[in-house]
């Protein structure tokens, strides 16, 4: 078996270490012997989805976003007809933004994807902490950092998972992110993926059945290292002195 | 000068020296805090009393090292130099640094002084100090979540140049980010350079932040890299081009134990090998040629001085050389990883990761360091520590780097001198430094009590 990951634009989109997503990709099919293989794809290149099996859409910062806008004018339509297809997505930050109908920042609107029903308005405050989710997909907690300025109104769509502890989507501490078909599109960096192995082998089952067919099941990995990694986040949150000192740290 | 001033200054090191008393702390930034809250105009007033002329000195990496060689120059020609200390490069800090630098009288002897400026903290320090020069080293990503992105330092930064109209800026021409915030910027600049290919793959990695044209979005092409965004840039659309150098280090050579270089002219020896210090080197020397200064004892100096010393420290414990090494952001931490290659003796290696408020609390950063050349023959075990350990030997994980995690510092560190390669070096950020420091400094005690 073998996938093809397409990293776009990972020039423009490639912030806050985003590029640990497509490592614990590669590395997690590596290690159960499947094969792998990422493309980067750079401003003006042709992309041909027909061939892609997962798709990384990272954060940039707004002015190059605005650059990313452009480019995504000229693949808009194979992206939609991806996603309505099931393709597997990962969007991160400025790429979930992007998803959606617009980001309206201090000075401009950028257009986005639209993919999801959702749009983003750009505050002066920035949206930044470690973040902790509960997603009905998954037993174990959603484990990230947030980090921006934009709030995203995501409508009827069904969020990625429920505020544990941060700020979400909007600041209000309620949910984050977007679930739709097979695309997760969410703020957490971290990167995402290593510290959440269970995200990364969902959207990598995901890929594989859509290619290979329904009855594909992942071999399980030695998880111990990367279930202590969120563990130690999870539990210095529900630690309510450790909330507490960090919620004065904060505010002096 | 007023008898008021006088007052406030005395006021704050009294209260100051008492804080001393009480809690033992260092009483960097608390005498600034009293004095700035006494008498607003304070710092203002201090930095007029400077007789010559005022250097800040700010960017991402490298600051610290170059306000430490641009004061050990200006002593080495006899001036009387006012300098702000590591970790006091805030507004307290810098109004520290004036207040304690008085007689006890309350009067300010200096002939210059040079001033470490948090980019953040440039806003509120450059109106109240009104520096001659200043001297920007690089703007890098650095602690994420403090600083939003790099766009945002840049805008700070800008604007806070703007507050202080008398200013000539000295920027590193290879930074496309500084020639182009020099260039939006309405003050004279000058730039120093680096013209030949010194740094190896190894400390290049695969960042490449802001290579894009601020001004028009366009791809940048570069005739070579340095590291970082730093190299020989032109933007193929509207023609921004790294400019000439007003000073270039040339003639560059790296040697197992220092590295030689040329400026204008002038021969320099140094006993550092790492490349980052010619920039830290070069710069520094710019600064003061571009103020006029001739400093002839500077080849002098610079031969004998202790790249080390300030925010980084070696050790002797029981025949063990120890080294602490500061990597607070991907580009630092890249230098960092290509230095310790560069030693061919067995080695371990702890990596400490914080995520303390000055440390970032983000630590995505490390997914931006190439770490996979860390493992080679000559490394004998790697060991991370810190509030986030696991994430650190997570990222070495994904590079099938097998590591050892460790809650206890101390005993680790015991273990090493015991029983490894006698050759350890520490890489921490931020506030792991200063806790490293004071722990080796126990421990090289304790083990000298054990021979005695
Ligand atoms: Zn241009």
């Amino acid at each position: 078996m073998k996938l093809n990951i397409a990293h776009l634009y990972p020039d423009l989109l490639n912030l806050y270490g985003d590029r640990g997503n497509i490592q614990c990709f590669r590395k997690r099919l590596e290690w159960r012997g499947i094969e792998c293989e990422v493309t980067q794809y750079l401003q003006g290149e042709e992309i041909d989805f027909s061939n892609i099996d997962i798709v990384l859409l990272g954060g940039g910062s707004d002015r190059e976003q605005e650059i990313v806008c452009e480019e995504l004018k000229k693949i808009k339509k194979g992206f939609q007809e991806y996603v309505a297809d099931d393709g597997v997505v990962l969007a991160v930050c400025g790429g979930y933004q992007l998803l959606g109908k617009y980001y309206k920042t201090n000075t401009k609107k950028i257009e986005g994807l639209e993919i999801l029903d959702i749009y983003t308005e750009w505050e002066p405050e920035r949206l930044l902490r470690n973040i902790i989710l509960e997603s009905d997909l998954f037993a174990t907690p959603v484990v990230g950092y947030e980090n921006h300025g934009g709030r995203t109104y995501i409508g009827a769509h069904q969020p990625f998972g429920k505020v544990f502890y941060g700020l979400g989507n909007t600041g209000k501490g309620d949910y984050e992110g977007v679930v739709y078909k097979n695309v997760i599109a969410t703020y957490l960096h971290g990167p995402l993926l290593p510290k959440n192995p269970h995200v990364c082998d969902y959207l990598l089952q995901k890929a594989l059945c859509r290619k290979y067919g329904e009855d594909v099941t992942l071999a399980p990995l030695d998880d111990e290292l990367e279930q202590k990694a969120n563990h130690y986040i999870v539990a210095r949150y529900s630690n309510k002195g450790n909330v507490l000192q960090e919620t004065i740290k904060r505010h002096i | 000068m007023g008898f008021r001033r006088n007052l406030v200054i005395r006021f704050s090191k009294w209260a100051s020296n008492m804080s001393q008393k009480i809690r033992g702390g260092q009483g960097v930034t608390l005498p600034g805090y009293i004095a700035r809250t006494l008498d607003h105009h304070i710092l203002t007033s201090l930095s007029n009393d400077v007789r010559k002329k005022t250097f800040v000195v700010m960017g991402t990496n490298g600051k610290t090292t170059v306000n430490s060689i641009l004061y050990h120059a200006l002593a080495a020609e006899g001036e009387k130099v006012v300098i702000n200390k590591t970790g006091s490069n805030m507004l307290n800090g810098v109004i520290s640094a004036f207040v304690l630098a008085t007689d006890k009288k309350g009067r300010l002897d200096a002939d210059y002084a040079c001033i470490e400026v948090d980019e953040l903290a440039a806003m509120r320090v450059l109106p109240m100090l009104q520096p001659d020069y200043l001297v920007l080293t690089n703007i890098y990503r650095d602690q994420l979540d403090r600083f939003g992105e790099v766009d945002i330092t840049f805008q700070k930064v800008k604007e806070a140049i703007e507050k202080a109209p008398k200013l000539t800026l000295l920027i590193n021409g290879d930074d496309v980010l500084s020639y182009t915030l020099a260039q939006e910027s309405k003050h004279d600049f000058m730039t120093y350079e680096i013209n030949e290919q010194i740094f190896d793959d190894k400390s290049r990695s695969e960042i490449r932040e802001s290579i894009f044209c601020r001004k028009c979005g366009h791809k940048l092409e570069y005739k070579f890299f340095h590291y970082g965004q730093l190299g020989d840039y032109t933007c193929p659309h509207c023609g921004l081009t790294r400019p000439a150098a007003d000073f270039a280090a040339e003639n560059i050579k790296l040697l197992g134990d220092g590295s030689s270089f040329d400026v204008q002219g002038r021969h320099f020896e140094t006993a550092s090998p790492a490349p980052y210090n010619i920039y830290n080197t070069l710069s520094a020397f710019s600064a003061l040629r571009m103020a006029g200064i001739e400093a002839p004892h500077f080849e002098e100096m610079i031969a004998n001085y202790d790249y080390a010393n300030s925010r980084e420290s070696q050790f002797e414990i029981a025949g063990t050389h120890l080294q602490i090494h500061l990597a607070k952001n991907p580009v630092g931490f890249q230098q960092k990883v290509s230095l310790v290659l560069r030693d061919e003796k067995p080695k371990d290696i702890i990596i400490m990761i914080n995520d303390e408020y000055q440390d970032g609390e983000d630590v995505s950063w490390l997914w931006d360091v190439d770490f996979q050349y860390l493992e080679n023959e000559h490394t004998s075990s790697i060991i991370t520590a810190g509030k986030r350990g696991y994430d650190m030997q997570l990222r070495l994980k994904y590079e099938d780097i097998q590591s050892e995690v460790t809650l206890d510092m101390k005993n680790t560190i015991r273990d090493c001198i015991d029983h490894r390669t006698n050759n350890l070096y520490i890489i921490v950020n931020y506030t792991g430094l200063y806790s490293t420091n004071d722990l080796l400094k126990e421990l090289a005690d304790e083990y000298a009590g054990k021979e005695a």
